[in-house]
């Protein structure tokens, strides 16, 4: 076996064990459990061993569709391969999604160990896996659309996993929806870089790009494209404006909410931009566009997790805040680099994060709201250790991983100067953002007065799970070290540094980090309210008008339109045949006689029309 | 002889056998299941079968009246092997999972199979006059089974699809006759559709614009074309799920077929001249009437309107035929993989109907902790549905849209868009529609609370639909992951 | 007076005449059917007449008439084994011969 299967192995191993366990996996919970984990170990022995040795480029390959034989005249032949790309981008991200599915594979058995659905969770978690491997290695936009499409219903299936819940099955339907919104921008986007190029395989667009007349010279058109391809990460990494899905998704279970709707799934889209870099850096006003979606999501994310109180709930606003500093490293940055790099780090800390979150959910019997929690920190003092190794990462403690990805984008969005360094600005004040509501969700949750009976008689979780949360939290400190992150990637240097850069963050920072300790240390309830941010600034309730005057309205009046306007073409043909038939009938009078006469008559008018 | 003959032969056999006294559903079901190895093993014996003088391959002639070019004609090429395959299965499947049937069972079973017989004829005949011939025969079943088997409305359904289909038929007909005579030298006039394409490709048919709008309109109302299509979700929704099943699945393609085989290649021109009319009405097809579906409250009527607005990609696909091969084979998988998952549907609803009683939305919920293969065949079917990757249903749709967006040529290509691809942009825009109603029908009546029927007790399907309905989904899943298998058959169709 | 063709043309007119207005004016049936009956025989008539006096040119009467006037014949005969066989019928079920009250094919 050469190295070149291995990769193909990585992903296909996913993919059997999920039909496996659809099938069989009803009949016995460890062989559900069992067949996920190992699928999932194998994936990441096998992701460290191509990262350290990589195969040759050139792999195995095959055609989804190939019109070669039937060549149109003046037309590249059309191809749509399944090839994949070993590349240092993929491997990385190889490694980062199988680590992490491996860990949270094992802290399932933990979590899910009381739960309904066992083989089904387990068949669905190795689908998900199967399709966030395809676009890993995807060499082209149309193999990573069917598994951009795949993660999109595996985390349906997810999401909705206690479907006999009502706002489980919505939320799962959201989120469906709304990146299939995303991705109608993606398709178009696809489609005008295949007109333009002739090719859907990056690399040969790539190649065809710089062609002198080729679509580098027509720039409006190549940033319309970008635009339209990033739409597909404005659903899938929920960036403003179709961000709304992520936090109902945490309708999931957590280790879901773990391992799709924080360190993985919702990266995809990162992923992607990185992926199609290569094009993007040619397109600068493209940049500019993602590099400002990515801006304001940040902030008004972070603006919105500071006033949730739904554990799970912060979790994600938080994720779409980094999320949005991923993607404004995309568009600021002078590599891919840059953003990879925070994707990184923040898939450890992310999911640390969430990792406890669900210690302490089962620990608290699924009671989600932070202010009937209080003094854990005794109760279950490995999960207070994990979570505290997860909170400073993720406000950037300096030292931490979260420290050295996240200052790295926001010293780069120096370089930008629209709005006098508003990117600058906009991401520094995120950072003091940050640092509050972790802090914030950190002090109530462990410390301050028991606010609940649960929060007095909670127990620590099984080693099954905090096993997998000390790793990570290894992870979450030490990955973001130079030494350590040198090894995955390329860091440019920063040309233009702010002044002061380093004073500057340290002040949010701890502007941050005071804020949250003057305002929550003991508090009994939120001691300020905004319902502003409570209601994440009403964007949900907007939708949700939108969405009932398209069904209830537009959708009825098209309707009634059809059926009585559409309708009466052949209502009006039916009644004139009833018609007809009426006045006909009047001749019946049913006297034979009277029928003779008839007979004679049209003889006779017959006889008189043929000798005229 | 011609192999395809028996195709024709099996379902008229049985449904004598049927009428002769053998046992109704079982003679049946085995039947549609030889025809299906049947059309199976023709699929598998195509590629190295004898050639003839042109691509068609098991030809066989009987003359009728060889002095006006009208003989009886059997011959397949890729294309008809695919609605062959398509034809088949969704008989097979209207049998197995089939619910039971409350009267006249024989009756019953010997329409469904008449319908069968009908459309795997039309498909089969390269003969324009039996391929239309063929295809009224499979219409008057239908009706039938509308009227007597029907539910709801049924009498009002029945008439209805009965007019609009007669009137199609009709205009269909003219349009047909004015092909033949638009062939000035008299002997060449023929009704072979080879023939025929001969002559348009060498200016032997005077290419009349009222003929390309007679056969436009007459296969547009055979096809629910925007706006002819009100017939469609009330027909669909009365009729018993196997008629339903075999007439939106199956039927309803024979009009797509005829567009391919006699408009797309006869008057590519006309077509041209007139294409914006066509992509105004198939984006009506998929918008408009998408929004319809949306507002939907009966499964049933949703899926009607559905498989309405799904024609509009076909119909998309069909215009870019004429200068794309990626349009023709699009249009023609998705024909395919739309029977397919229409077909499952709607056997899924037929099952579901039989359990509740009702097909009302805000009725029903939480079915699948009840019903869980039940829950899970149509959570297949519905992904199929909305064109999720895996499914056959994708990969036509993705031909499709490329097809369409790389009319205007491709590679170093940065001009204004032009009709198609604004059409594609907006066709694409459906595609997010039947995710919401596609999965809002799934939501409501298989996930959340109990709704207040709760069919308690309900059983969960019986084998023979589970069996039918896997099938059905398989053979989607089959070509998803490789439509590079009937592209080798559609491809070198197109010329 | 010699006998003309227009005489046999007048009787043969006259009676049918007869029979049309018994036809559309009689209420029994058995009546109508006889008048039936006298049309019939009218055009016998002026098809014999028109056979003696339309001569061939060999002199012989034109026989293609005459075959047809034993065709109706014929005909007419088998016609009133059906159509009395048929009222008699109607008689047992309906108790009437009168056409007034056979009124029931109508809307």
């Amino acid at each position: 076996m050469s190295l070149q299967t291995v990769p193909w192995i990585i992903l296909f191993a996913p993919l059997v064990a999920a039909t496996l366990i659809l099938f069989f996996g009803k009949y016995s919970k460890p062989l559900s459990a069992g067949l996920a984990i190992a699928t999932a170990a194998l994936g990441c022995v096998l992701s460290w061993l191509i990262f350290l040795h990589p195969p040759a480029q050139e792999g195995l390959h095959f055609d989804w569709v190939n019109f070669a034989l039937w060549q149109q005249a003046g037309i590249p032949a059309f191809h749509i391969p399944i090839g994949i790309v070993v590349d240092p981008l993929s491997r990385v991200m190889l490694l980062v999604v199988t680590t992490i599915a491996t860990l949270v594979f094992t802290y399932s058995i933990g979590y899910m160990r009381t739960e309904e659905g066992y083989s089904r969770y387990f068949a669905g978690l190795t689908l998900f896996l199967f399709s966030m491997l395809g676009i890993v290695l995807a060499d082209n936009f149309i193999m990573m659309f069917i598994f951009w499409e795949l993660v999109g219903v595996s985390s349906y299936i997810l999401i909705g996993h206690y479907y006999s819940k009502n706002s489980a099955a919505d939320a799962g339907k959201q989120a469906f929806l709304v990146n299939r919104i995303g991705d109608f921008g993606f398709m178009i986007g696809i489609l005008l870089l295949w007109v333009a190029t002739g090719s859907i395989v990056f690399s040969e667009i790539v190649g065809k790009l710089t062609l002198p007349g080729g679509l580098a010279s027509h720039l409006p058109f190549l940033t319309i494209a970008c635009i339209l391809v990033f739409c597909g990460t404005i659903g899938k990494s929920a960036q403003l404006p179709l961000h709304v899905w992520l936090p109902n998704s945490m309708e999931g279970p957590t280790p879901v909410s773990s391992l799709l709707h924080a360190a993985t799934m919702v990266a995809a889209g990162v992923y992607m931009l990185a992926r199609i870099f290569p094009i993007l850096i040619l397109a600068p006003g493209a940049r500019e566009v993602i590099a400002w979606v990515g801006a304001i999501t940040l902030f008004v994310a972070a603006l919105m997790a500071t006033q949730q109180n739904d554990i799970k709930r912060i979790l994600a606003y938080s994720t779409i805040s980094q999320l949005g500093y991923m993607v404004l490293g995309i568009g600021v940055a002078p590599t891919a680099d840059v953003a990879m790099f925070h994707l990184f780090t923040h898939a450890s800390f992310k999911c640390l994060l969430f990792l406890c979150a669900g210690s302490i959910i089962v620990a608290m019997h699924h009671e989600q709201d932070i202010w009937k929690m209080g003094a854990l920190k005794n109760k279950m003092p490995l999960t207070f250790l994990c979570c505290f190794a997860g909170a400073v990462a993720l406000s950037a403690v300096p030292g931490t991983s979260g420290y050295f990805s996240k200052d790295l984008i926001i010293e780069f969005s120096w370089a930008n100067t629209t709005f006098h360094h508003g990117l600058f600005w906009l991401a520094l004040a995120t950072a003091a953002l940050t640092a509050f509501y972790t802090a914030r969700l950190f002090l109530v949750v462990f410390f301050g007065p028991p606010r609940d009976d649960h929060a007095k008689h909670c127990e620590e979780s099984p080693k099954v799970m905090i096993l997998p949360m000390a790793i990570l939290a290894c992870s979450a400190i030490a990955c973001g070290w130079p030494v350590i992150q040198k090894h995955f990637f390329d860091l440019p240097e920063v040309v233009v540094a702010p002044p002061m850069f380093h004073i500057m963050t340290l002040v949010a920072l701890a502007l941050g980090l005071v804020g949250a300790c003057l305002l929550y240390w003991n508090a009994e309830k939120d001691p300020i309210s905004i319902p502003l941010f409570a209601n994440r600034f009403y964007i949900d309730n907007f939708y949700t008008e939108i969405v009932k005057f398209a069904q209830d309205r537009v959708g009825v009046v098209f309707s009634w339109i059809d059926r009585w306007v559409i309708d009466l073409g052949v209502r009006i043909s039916a009644k004139l045949a009833v018609g007809t038939g009426f006045t006909l009938r009047l001749l019946q009078v049913g006297n034979i006689q009277a029928y003779a006469f008839y007979f004679g008559a049209g003889v006779i008018i017959l006889i008189y029309l043929l000798l005229r | 002889m011609s192999p395809l003959l028996y195709t024709i032969l099996i379902p008229v056999i049985a449904a004598i056998l049927i009428a002769a006294g053998a046992p109704a559903r079982r003679t049946a079901g085995f039947a549609t299941f030889i025809n299906l190895l049947w059309a199976l093993s023709l699929f598998a014996l195509y590629r190295t079968a004898p050639a003839g003088i042109d691509h068609y391959k098991f030809v066989h002639t009987w003359p009728v009246l060889p002095q006006f070019g009208l003989n009886f004609t059997l011959g397949a090429d890729g294309l008809t092997l695919v609605m062959l395959l398509l034809a088949t299965l969704v008989s097979v499947c209207a049998v197995w999972a089939s619910p039971k049937v409350e009267k006249a069972e024989r009756a019953f079973f010997i329409s469904i199979l008449m319908i069968s017989a009908g459309v795997i004829g039309a498909f089969v005949s390269v003969d324009v006059f039996f391929f239309y011939a063929f295809h009224e025969l499979a219409l008057i079943p239908t009706f039938l089974l509308i009227g007597i088997w029907g539910s709801g409305d049924r009498q009002a359904a029945a008439w209805k699809a009965t007019i609009y289909l007669a009137l199609g038929s009709f205009v269909l007909l003219i349009g047909i006759i004015g092909l033949y005579l638009s062939i000035p030298v008299l002997n060449h006039r023929t009704f072979d559709m080879r023939a025929l394409q001969d002559l348009a490709a060498h200016g032997g048919i005077e290419k009349k614009t009222w003929v390309y709008f007679l056969l436009l309109f007459g296969f547009g109302t055979l096809i629910s074309l925007f706006p002819f299509h009100s017939w469609a979700p009330q027909a669909y929704s009365s009729a018993p799920a196997p008629a339903a099943m075999l007439h939106a699945g199956v039927l309803k393609k024979f009009g797509l077929y005829g567009l391919l085989r006699l408009v797309v290649p006869i008057f590519p021109e006309t077509m041209q001249t007139y294409m914006n009319l066509l992509l105004v009405l198939l984006l009506c097809n998929i918008i408009y009437v998408g929004l319809i579906t949306v507002a939907q409250k009966k499964l049933d009527w949703m899926l009607g309107y559905s498989s309405v607005m799904h024609m509009g990609y076909i119909f998309l696909g069909v215009a870019g035929a004429g200068m794309s091969i990626l349009s023709y084979t699009g249009a023609a998988i998705l024909m395919f993989a739309h029977g397919l998952s229409i077909a499952a549907l709607f056997a899924l609803t037929g099952q579901l109907r039989e359990r509740t009683g009702t097909l009302e939305m805000s009725q029903l919920g939480g079915l699948a902790r009840k019903l869980p293969v039940f829950g899970l065949l149509f959570g297949f079917a519905t992904m199929a549905g909305l064109g999720l990757p895996g499914f056959a249903n994708f990969a036509g749709e993705i031909l499709v849209f490329f097809g369409a967006f790389g009319t205007a040529g491709v590679g170093n290509n940065y001009h204004a868009l032009n009709n198609y691809q604004i059409a594609t942009i907006i066709a694409l825009w459906g595609v997010v529609i039947s995710a919401v109603y596609m999965l809002r029908a799934y939501r409501n009546v298989f996930l959340g609370q109990p709704g207040v029927v709760t069919a308690d007790g309900a059983l969960d399907l019986s084998g023979s639909a589970r069996l039918a309905i896997t099938l059905l989904i398989i053979g989607l899943m089959i070509i998803g992951f490789y439509p590079q298998l009937f592209i080798h058959y559609l491809a070198p169709v197109w010329h | 007076m010699t006998v003309s063709l227009d005489h046999y043309l007048l009787v043969s007119g006259l009676l049918f005449a007869i029979g049309l207005a018994g036809v559309l004016l009689r209420r029994n049936i058995i009546i109508i059917f006889m008048c039936l009956e006298l049309m019939l025989n009218a055009a016998n008539l002026s098809l014999v007449a028109f056979s003696r006096y339309n001569l061939t040119d060999t002199g012989l009467p034109n026989y293609n008439a005459q075959v047809f006037v034993f065709f109706i014949i014929t005909v007419a005969a088998a016609e009133v084994a059906v159509g009395l066989a048929v009222i008699v019928a109607l008689y047992r079920a309906r108790r009437t011969t009168h056409v007034e009250d056979l009124n029931r094919m109508k809307f």
